[in-house]
């Protein structure tokens, strides 16, 4: 397959073909980027504060999502809410998928004893249990946003590794790979060059699913006691603390819950109607 | 009716009883509770309660089913360990005390015939005759003393050692009778051995797995983590449960729990939110039973260390916790404001007339400017593991950030906190369990060196005190020193207790004879014998 | 080809010796990481130096903590997995009927959650673009992006509390007929379905669609293939790798990962019995449980590693 390299035709935008679903789920990201930015400059009401003297209270004119169990502004804590899930998440997906899927890839083009190791090695990471996990890192080295950001790297590292991994190996026997050997060509340029471009799509995909694990493990995390400390909260922390809203259909519950889905669905959404360009090169 | 209004007790049921029988309608009734400031939810399952009751006579048969909320793999049979209500609750099942505490508090004999002392030091037990074991055996003075030294044996894991260890003598008098020697006296003993902890087990017992008491359910399948079904004990002493068996486990998610009642899987969910409590209002068929019984989260500040050295920052802290606000918001109306000291409404040592420190943020900012801590951050423990601590941790935090105190609060994991924070961290939470009597808390938590002195808190004059009122056998004597010694604990330490909560359990109204009692929710976790299945 | 299949399987269970005793030294490490014994956290707030000394002599926990490793691991050399330190049973007995229950629930799971997610991940590539993928698409991250916990309750709720069709509980042991067994299970079954399936949809569709665009697959359809064949009979099997993977990763989650289900439905399997042994630093149990996650784990990427192998001739 040629991809188009002259830009000119059909939907053109900074030199990609682009649609409206793409386009739309890059929106909503961008926003929730501007909301999670300017979020102290943003809210009505102070995060900590009780303003209302009932709980899980209706949308109304001064509370524009409600109250929570203990009375304070929902709108408030989703704005100031969209720093922590936004920014753990991206940075702990990043890391955990960039390092997966280079191990990945190299353990794939290397083989041999490399590849053995680092599988074995990354098996047994998984196999420790997250709370156990998070409990020890707690423990040694005490609750702070960097921790829980590496915490989660950790634990979803060895799931992109294997990933990535099981399509490289796939790649790797094509015949321009053998063609790339025997002209000489070093490792790093089989990974960059070669095998990335052919596996990405699903790379990609892999990630956006990775990004809703970590979205919706964070919130785990901060119960245990490692990371968001109160009286911030990240959303899947306000849906928790707020879940006794479920039976009365509260909006302290229904908000958090939205805002974590228009994410999520976007960030995938998004990734899924990336231009082909980007999303599906394949060997010239 | 008592002067806190949320408190609503037994005796405020018993008088809506009364009214009910005297005529009065719904309206008027519905009336004089909203006056008295219950929440309109809460008042009307409390009517419909109080009306079933009227025509309430005891019906023999039926499963019991009930849910605590925690349970797991070190859950145990063996009274001297338990630690948890689920241990708890079984071992009220599968065991009996020497005495029980009644509604009022007061001590009534259980397998004691009779406690009786003229020094308070010296004590004799008489026991019922004709008790027997499950597996038959007879109880004898012999199991009793088994039961009791016990819990001085180190290598048992006591859960009351500190307690138990006034306990230096030991003598069978005869086959029925014991005679106890104190260290010194202390005229508490017949409400000391109504604690949980000191159920009677046979004599020689090392392996409880079977649960082999003179309880009221023979207990036939014991799972630690999963559950407990015990049968009924056809030889109980007192003449049989109702409910022909009992089966018991925890559902530690809240919700889960009300939903599993609200379908019909289980009788008694226990220690509901009470934000939950509106889930109940306008369904028929469930009554909600409260406690207030003296447990409580407190808020310690250490004065061995900074900053709680400095007199002015536990002054700025007292008047910075806003009581009202802890009970209105935290715990929804189901708890009493507290004056800093333990002992509780529902206690008969109760000092009423000792006040509350009133709320008072520039009080508070005043002293924290003399303590010259004003916009420095200072590091507030807490934790899940205590109950509402960290729902109060922020409501202390947005009224310091008011007036430019920063509070760091730090939320530190449930698993380990008893070991790792609690009495340890210089601010921290922590949480108290409903203890019979003062001398009891006192000792344990104010005494210069009690095992858990949670602030530190030291006076030669208080632990003077605390002996004498011990020895006393004169009532009003002791009231009076107890008195004293509240405020003296109110004003000195560094505890805050800004509230004592209530416990809330939710029933299907098929279950009857809940009543509610000082040691705990659950009826003081001895329900299953009690109660029983409407049809 | 059957020569090289049983050498790897050899080989990996060789390794996969090597592996669990990696694991079993990383889960000690950890362990001992932790603060407090099993005798302070039994004791909770009575534990007093004397006390927890008295206790610790009792329960024999006064040997270094490395010793009692080593004893445990002689011990599972002679089929003896030790006993639990915070109620003196023999882990064999509490392992037993839970691990019984997890592999029901599991079983029943993976039954109805991989030909479920394969049918629409594949379909869904098929008709890649269209309304039909775009929806299963959205559906399946709307799905999973509600938190576990919140799903389980309304399916409770719905189902139990206003509806009164099934049991808001699953008890095992109380299952006499088959139509009992569907109540018990319909809802823990329909929870955890919904957390795997997504991944398995998800990585179906990309790894189908990656060869759907290989140089070969877009010639045959140029020249007139029909779509669904070339799915089915070219691109299905070069991407057969990547999805057993995403398969054997989603199922592993049905072992250690399904505590909250295990919590709502108060269904007695061992996730729970870890998180407790966790919490009570009960190291022969926390050992035992850790040894079942990580056998099961790689037994399903041993199994996934020898499709892949099968499925791409050039790897045999």
């Amino acid at each position: 397959m040629t991809t188009s390299t002259s830009s000119g035709r059909r939907g053109i935008r900074l030199g990609y073909r682009a649609n409206l679903v793409g386009i739309s789920a890059l929106g909503v990201i961008l926003l929730w980027v501007v909301v999670a930015l300017f979020a102290p400059h943003m809210i009505p009401h102070s995060v900590g504060e009780i303003v209302d003297t009932d709980y899980f209270g209706p949308v109304s004119r001064d509370l524009w999502l409600g109250s929570d169990y203990l009375g304070r502004d929902i709108f408030s804590r989703i704005l100031m809410g969209a720093r922590y899930t936004l920014g753990i998440s991206l940075a702990a997906v990043s890391i955990a998928c960039f390092s997966g899927v280079a191990l990945g890839m190299t353990a794939a083009v290397a083989g041999g004893w490399l590849d053995t190791m680092l599988s074995r090695f990354l098996d047994a990471l998984n196999s420790i249990p997250s709370k156990l996990f998070g409990l020890v890192v707690v423990a040694a080295v005490g609750s702070s946003i960097p921790a829980l950001i590496a915490t989660l790297s950790v634990i979803y590292t060895p799931g992109a590794y294997r990933f990535a991994r099981a399509l490289a190996v796939n790649v790797n026997t094509m015949d321009f790979m053998v063609v790339a050997r025997i002209r000489g060509e070093k490792l790093p340029y089989l990974i960059a060059s070669e095998i990335l471009p052919n596996i990405l799509g699903p790379v990609l995909a892999d990630l956006g699913l990775r990004f809703v694990f970590v979205v919706l493990l964070l919130s785990g995390l901060s119960f245990l006691g490692l990371g968001v400390q109160p009286p911030y909260a990240d959303w899947g922390a306000l849906v928790r603390e707020n879940i006794g809203g479920l039976p009365f259909a509260a909006p302290a519950v229904l908000f958090p819950s939205l805002a974590i889905a228009s994410l999520t669905i976007s960030v995938n959404l998004l990734i899924d109607n990336l231009p082909r360009r980007i999303r599906d090169r394949s060997p010239e | 009716m008592s002067d806190t209004t949320t408190n609503w007790s037994r005796s405020d049921d018993a008088m809506i009883e009364r009214s009910i029988r005297g005529g009065a309608s719904r309206r008027e009734l519905l009336k004089l509770m909203l006056v008295n400031g219950m929440a309109m939810a809460a008042a009307s399952t409390v009517l419909g309660r109080a009306s079933q009751a009227v025509a309430a006579t005891p019906v023999k048969g039926g499963a019991l089913k009930a849910a605590g909320w925690s349970s797991s793999t070190a859950d145990t049979l063996d009274p001297a360990k338990a630690s948890l209500s689920t241990d708890y609750v079984r071992c009220c099942s599968f065991y009996n005390r020497l005495t029980f505490l009644d509604q009022a508090g007061v001590p009534q004999m259980e397998l004691a015939e009779s406690i009786e002392s003229s020094d308070a030091q010296t004590w004799t037990i008489k026991l019922k005759k004709g008790v027997t074991f499950h597996n038959g055996k007879d109880l004898t003075s012999d199991d009793v003393i088994y039961s009791l030294k016990r819990h001085l044996d180190k290598a048992t894991g006591s859960k009351v050692a500190a307690i138990a260890v006034q306990m230096t003598g030991f003598k069978a008098v005869d086959k029925n009778t014991v005679e106890i020697t104190l260290a010194s006296p202390n005229a508490d003993l017949p409400t000391i051995l109504s604690m949980h902890h000191f159920m009677i087990v046979a004599d020689g017992t090392t392996d409880f797995s079977s649960g082999n008491g003179t309880g009221a359910f023979k207990c036939k399948q014991f799972e630690p983590g999963v559950r407990s079904i015990g049968v009924r004990n056809p030889n109980y002493f007192k003449g049989g449960p109702n409910v022909d068996s009992f089966e018991f486990f925890a559902i530690q998610d809240e919700n889960a729990r009300i939903n599993a009642l609200l379908s019909g899987d289980i009788h008694l969910a226990a220690a509901i939110n009470p934000r939950s409590v509106r889930l109940f209002d306008g369904v028929n068929g469930f009554a909600l039973s409260k406690t207030t019984s003296g447990n409580y989260t407190d808020l310690n500040i250490r004065m061995d260390m900074a900053p709680g050295n400095n007199r002015d920052f536990v002054e700025g802290m007292k008047y910075l916790v806003n009581r009202e606000q802890i009970v209105k918001s935290a715990l929804r109306g189901f708890g009493v404001v507290g004056n800093d000291q333990p002992v509780s409404p529902a206690n008969f040592y109760h000092n009423a007339a000792l006040k509350p420190k009133a709320f008072d943020p520039e009080k508070a900012k005043f002293h924290f400017q003399k303590a010259g801590v004003l916009g420095q951050p200072i590091e507030v423990i807490t934790s899940d593991a205590a109950n509402s601590a960290i729902d109060m941790a922020v409501i202390v935090q947005a009224t310091a950030a008011q007036i430019g105190m920063k509070l760091d609060v730090k939320r530190v994991p449930s698993d380990g906190y008893w070991s790792n924070y609690w009495l340890k961290a210089p601010i921290h939470f922590g949480n108290v369990n409903p203890r019979p009597t003062p001398d009891i808390l006192f000792s344990l938590l104010y005494k210069s060196d009690a095992p858990w002195n949670e602030s530190r808190y030291t006076s030669e004059k208080f632990d003077k005190m605390l002996a004498e009122a011990r020895a006393s056998l004169d009532q009003a004597k002791r009231r009076e020193i107890y008195n004293e010694m509240q405020i003296m604990v109110s004003e000195e330490a560094g505890t805050i207790i800004p509230a004592y909560i209530s416990n809330v359990d939710a029933v299907t109204e098929k279950l009857k004879g809940l009543e509610p009692n000082p040691l705990g929710g659950m009826m003081g976790y001895a329900f299953a014998e009690y109660v029983w299945l409407a049809t | 080809m059957r020569r090289q299949i049983s050498s790897l399987v050899m080989r990996r269970l060789l390794i996969a010796l090597i592996t669990l005793l990696i694991v079993s030294i990383a889960v000690f490490s950890a362990t001992a990481l932790l603060p407090g014994d099993t005798a302070t956290i039994l004791l909770g707030q009575s534990a007093t130096p004397e006390a927890v000394e008295g206790l610790r002599k009792a329960m024999h926990l006064n040997d270094p903590a490395i010793i009692r490793f080593l004893k445990w691991i002689a011990g599972i050399f002679q089929g003896d997995f030790g006993t639990s330190y915070a109620n003196n049973v023999p882990i064999a007995n509490l392992i037993h009927g839970r691990l019984a229950n997890t592999m029901k629930l599991a079983g029943l799971t993976a039954a109805i959650a991989v030909p479920f997610a394969l049918t629409l991940g594949i379909t869904a590539a098929m008709w890649r673009g269209t309304l039909y993928d775009r929806i299963v698409t959205v559906a399946t991250i709307g799905i999973i992006s509600v938190p576990e916990f919140m799903i389980a309750t309304l399916a409770v709720l719905l189902f139990a509390v206003y509806l009164k069709w099934l049991p808001a509980l699953s008890f095992t042991n109380e299952t006499k007929s088959f139509y009992d067994l569907m109540r018990t299970y319909a809802m823990p079954v329909m929870t955890l379905t919904f957390g795997v399936s997504a991944q398995m949809i998800r990585m179906t569709r990309a790894a189908v669609v990656e060869t759907l665009n290989t140089p070969y697959v877009e010639m045959a359809l140029l020249k007139g293939a029909s779509r669904p064949r070339m799915v089915l009979r070219h691109a299905l099997p070069n991407a057969l790798g990547p999805i057993v993977n995403a398969v054997a990763l989603s199922l592993s989650y049905l072992l250690g990962g399904v505590i909250i289900v295990e919590t709502i439905f108060n269904y007695p399997g061992i996730a729970k019995l870890m998180v407790d042994a966790v919490s009570t630093r009960d190291l022969p149990l926390i050992q035992t449980c850790a040894m079942i996650f990580c056998l099961g784990y790689l037994a399903l990427i041993t199994a996934a590693d020898i499709v892949a192998v099968l499925s791409n001739p050039r790897l045999r």
